[in-house]
């Protein structure tokens, strides 16, 4: 019995008495950089530390014989090894692994400017889109002052990198829109029909982008729509231009927002002497209907409808023969979309949508009656399946039925295709510096009856904590536009493949960029003698991008520049020459503060470019003038107040405030005697409005 | 004598389970007010980290504890205070986060773990406010809302909710006149409240003194 108990006594005593080691050491990582921060422990004790700034450590430890040594830190993995621990000091040198993650990873960053809300290493988020001064919260209008694209002339859209507007498509939460503007006037370039608060991501792509998208020669913009809103509002908005209302409803996993809108210009534009002769300004009505539902964890579906009729009359000059020319235009659309995303186990993702659109023009062109169709249905799936870390492949296909009819005096003509693509892309990581993108895509035109193989490439590698160089490579696809398709059937795909070569340099609030570029087109249309894809051309430049949030406090401004050289033979040029849409340098500034004492957010934006080519009849070469230099200052003021108790943003807005006299280019009449220059609707415009959330008190902007 | 003997052992077992037992809480116990001490005498950035990675090991080892991961998370929200580059201070909390779920997991109907995860949630938000502002809030709120009804008592949720009433711009509803009333609520429920033992949460008393001072 006493021995007994002698024997659970002597076990307590050597259970508390043994022999310490000191443990010393190193931990480095695989470029032999110390880390500091390393939480270094042998497994199951307490006994443990942390490494110091030199990536040194030491400990004592009371246990003895084989244990396991665990070291792990922040943005790296955890390791362990073996260690005999025996009373002698021990002088350890450890190297931990970086871990893979999106937080450290590299990511391509050639050709794409992302705004978004969510993701790291984003050059713009959505709101620097609303809020930037001269855009008066057109999407289009914002991206214009990123470098690779031109200033807004005459026309509607995005030229971007020598591209024409047609080659430059949008994307819905990944599906085609075929009519994102509102119908073109007469050299007046109309506004893009989303708002840009209907999206949390915006990816800008001025080439060499996803396998995923393809019909767009030179551009992609990629609109993601919001999630679920978070509360129950009511959002008014009285403006110069009109009025609208926004009823969100949120249930518990889903919600429904209901909005409408009329806007007639006639108000506004009775400010400021019009250039333009109106005979009834611009006057639109719609609907928009929104529904979310959050189908379980990771699933979500999304809906959004809108519906606007709009009409307008004006006046054009007919330089032929010296008299007024009418135009006049009623357009309706409608378009809807349905997608819906899900997790499928831990390492498949699906998305999948539907949309609809239907365009109608109808009007008079002088004495002739025209009218003008667009319908649009599209259907496609992508999976994509995760491997390791951060590797991904995709996969999908999808489904695009077009049709066009075009009618002039009763007479009508037509053209219907369907479009069939299939795509594959694989992002693999080689390692956290290193990622390469390769990509496929092939489409089969019904109505051309033809096929393209299309591939991508990119690269991107990190060369140190926050820069980066990226290289792409890819050859992009376009169906011929719908005005020379309803023609012929006897027409090609127009190809352009583009090299781009990126560095990007991002860390505490400042961005530099720096890319450049070679585009090689060909296959484009021409026109004369008869339509053919003898067209061919090539755009090279480079952009340059910088944005400091740091320097000034409270101020944030970008800087963007674009040099470009560009020819072209396509449409009906005689020969390969600059086109119109091509300005050789183009300079943004955009400026944003926000004063919290005066509870304001002052922007400006000033943008220059040079002249752009233009025809005159009466010279000796094809497109040899120039217009003068372009400028542009615009200022916006948003003052955050309260009416009736409730949050309210007050707006104001000068486009042009100087009053620079911009021309575009001139019309001519046949044999060259007169001449009118293409210039904006008004000098300056201004915009005031007042937006009212009802319902949301806290902090919705 | 057979009998006895058996007695005996029992016991024996029973005394050396419970000397061990208590070994291992002494243990615990020591450890804990070690890392304490480590994290009260902390200064620098660096400082904190070495107080979370030792909190975190003792979570690793007395596995039903919730403080030990509540504490490693809670050093790693003032770590991150002390960093400028987002990247950073993203990781830092993405870690505190990790960490506090691991306290929740423990013991979720534990008020003090909410009222640190709203907390840590408002710091996610305030490295990019501009982009986190409309999705994040709810979401934050509705953690510290839950910390207010598992313990009304628990002056922690209504200091973290008045301080960033406090450092909201007017303009989005907050400021010094907003944050006010809220401040001094706190400071009420600080006045009564007592940590149940010295190892429980009892920070935020000063900094909630110091903002309401600044109000006036």
């Amino acid at each position: 019995m006493k021995k007994l108990i002698l024997f659970f006594t002597l076990f307590i005593i050597i259970g508390e008495s043994q022999a310490q080691t000191m443990i010393n050491g190193i931990v480095k990582d695989a470029k032999s950089n110390p880390i500091s921060g390393v939480s270094i422990s042998i497994k199951d004790s307490y006994d443990g530390t942390s490494s110091d700034s030199t990536g040194k450590f030491t400990f004592k430890s009371n246990e003895s014989g084989e244990q396991w040594l665990v070291f792990s830190a922040i943005g790296f993995g955890t390791d362990s090894t073996k260690i005999i621990l025996k009373g002698t000091t021990l002088q350890l040198n450890l190297i931990l692994k970086e871990k893979l993650n999106a937080l450290n990873a590299v990511t391509i960053t050639a050709g794409t400017f992302e705004a978004s809300d969510s993701k790291k290493g984003v050059v713009l988020n959505s709101l620097d889109v609303a809020t930037t001064a001269g855009a008066q919260a057109d999407v289009y209008a914002a991206l214009q002052t990123l470098p690779g694209t031109q200033p807004a002339a005459g026309e509607s859209g995005l030229f971007v990198r020598g591209g024409s507007a047609a080659e430059t498509n949008t994307y819905f939460d990944g599906l085609l829109v075929k009519n994102p503007f509102n119908t073109q006037l007469p050299d007046i370039a109309s506004r893009g029909r989303f708002s840009p608060f209907l999206f949390k991501g915006t990816t800008f792509s001025a080439g060499g982008y996803s396998a995923v998208y393809g019909q767009a020669l030179s551009s992609a913009l990629i609109l993601e729509s919001k999630d679920l809103p978070e509360k129950t509002t009511t959002d008014v908005s009285v403006m110069t231009v009109g009025l609208g209302i926004d009823q969100t409803i949120r249930f518990k996993n889903s919600a429904l927002s209901i909005g409408g809108s009329y806007i007639n210009l006639k108000p506004a534009f009775s400010i400021f002497k019009q250039e333009t002769d109106w005979n009834t300004e611009p006057a639109s009505a719609g609907g928009t209907v929104i529904y979310k539902w959050k189908t379980s964890k990771t699933g979500m579906l999304k809906s959004y409808s809108e519906y606007s009729k709009s009409e307008v009359s004006l006046n054009t000059a007919d330089l032929n023969s010296q008299q007024k020319s009418l135009f006049s235009n009623t357009n309706n659309n409608f378009y809807t979309n349905l997608t819906y995303q899900d997790y499928i186990g831990n390492d498949w993702k699906i998305i999948s949508g539907f949309s609809a659109s239907n365009n109608k023009d109808i009007g008079l062109q002088a004495i002739n009656s025209y009218g003008r169709q667009d319908r649009l249905l599209q259907g496609k799936t992508t999976f994509t399946r995760y491997i390791g870390q951060l590797s991904t492949l995709k996969f999908g296909g999808d489904w695009l039925n077009s049709h066009r009819d075009e009618s002039w005096n009763g007479l009508s003509r037509a053209y219907n295709d369907q479009l069939f693509s299939a795509y594959a892309e694989s992002d693999i990581f080689l390692s956290n510096a290193l990622v390469a993108r390769v990509g496929l895509r092939a489409e089969h035109s019904s109505y051309l009856n033809l096929n393209n193989l299309a591939p991508r490439l990119s690269l991107a590698y990190k060369t140190g904590k926050s820069s980066q160089v990226s290289l792409a490579y890819g050859e992009f696809f376009q169906n011929p536009e719908d005005q020379y398709l309803v023609q012929t059937n006897q027409l090609g795909f127009q190809k352009a493949t583009h090299y781009l070569a990126n560095f990007q340099k991002m860390a505490n609030g400042q961005t530099f960029r720096i890319e450049a570029y070679y585009k090689k087109y060909a296959d484009l249309v021409k026109s004369t003698p008869n339509l053919n894809n003898n067209g061919f051309g090539y755009a090279r430049g480079i952009d340059l991008f910088w944005r400091d949030k740091k320097t000034f406090k409270g101020v944030d401004y970008w800087i963007s520049y674009s040099y470009l050289d560009t020819k072209r033979d396509f449409r009906n040029y005689p020969t390969e020459v600059t086109p119109d849409f091509g300005a050789k340098h183009s300079l943004n500034i955009v400026y944003k503060q926000f004063f919290s004492k005066l509870k304001s957010y002052v922007g400006a934006t000033y943008s220059v470019a040079s002249g752009r080519p233009f025809y005159n009849p009466n010279a000796i070469e094809f497109m040899s003038d120039k217009t003068k230099t372009y400028q542009n200052l615009s200022v916006n003021v948003s003052y955050l107040t309260r009416v009736f108790n409730k949050y309210t943003v007050i707006y104001a807005s000068v486009s042009n405030l100087p009053g620079f006299k911009n021309v575009y280019g001139y019309h001519y009449s046949t044999d060259g005697q007169y001449r009118e220059a293409i210039q904006p609707p008004a000098l300056r415009s201004i915009f005031l409005g007042m937006f009212i959330t009802i319902g949301d008190n806290t902090y919705k902007n | 004598m057979k009998k006895d003997l058996k007695t005996t052992i029992i016991t024996l077992i029973v005394i050396l389970f419970a000397s061990v037992t208590n070994a291992q809480d002494a243990k615990y116990v020591a450890a804990m007010k070690n890392a304490l001490q480590s994290f009260n005498d902390a200064k620098t950035g660096a400082d904190y980290v070495a107080a979370s990675n030792q909190f975190e090991r003792i979570g690793g080892i007395a596995k039903t504890e919730w403080l030990p991961y509540y504490y490693a998370a809670y050093s790693q929200l003032i770590n991150n205070t002390t960093l400028q580059d987002p990247n950073e201070k993203d990781a830092v909390l993405d870690k505190a986060l990790e960490l506090v779920g691991k306290a929740e997991i423990l013991k979720p109907a534990e008020g003090e773990i909410w009222a640190l995860k709203g907390y840590i949630s408002f710091m996610k938000i305030y490295v990019n406010p501009m982009a986190r502002m409309q999705n994040g809030m709810g979401e934050a709120m509705g953690y510290l809302e839950k910390a207010k009804a598992l313990n009304p008592e628990n002056p922690r949720p209504y200091f973290v909710i008045a301080q960033n009433t406090f450092y909201t711009p007017e303009a989005f509803g907050g400021g010094k006149d907003a944050a006010k009333p809220l401040l001094t609520e706190a400071a009420k429920k600080f006045e009564a409240f007592k940590p149940t033992n010295e190892m429980m949460p009892d920070w935020g008393k000063e900094r909630n003194a110091m903002l309401l001072a600044d109000c006036k």
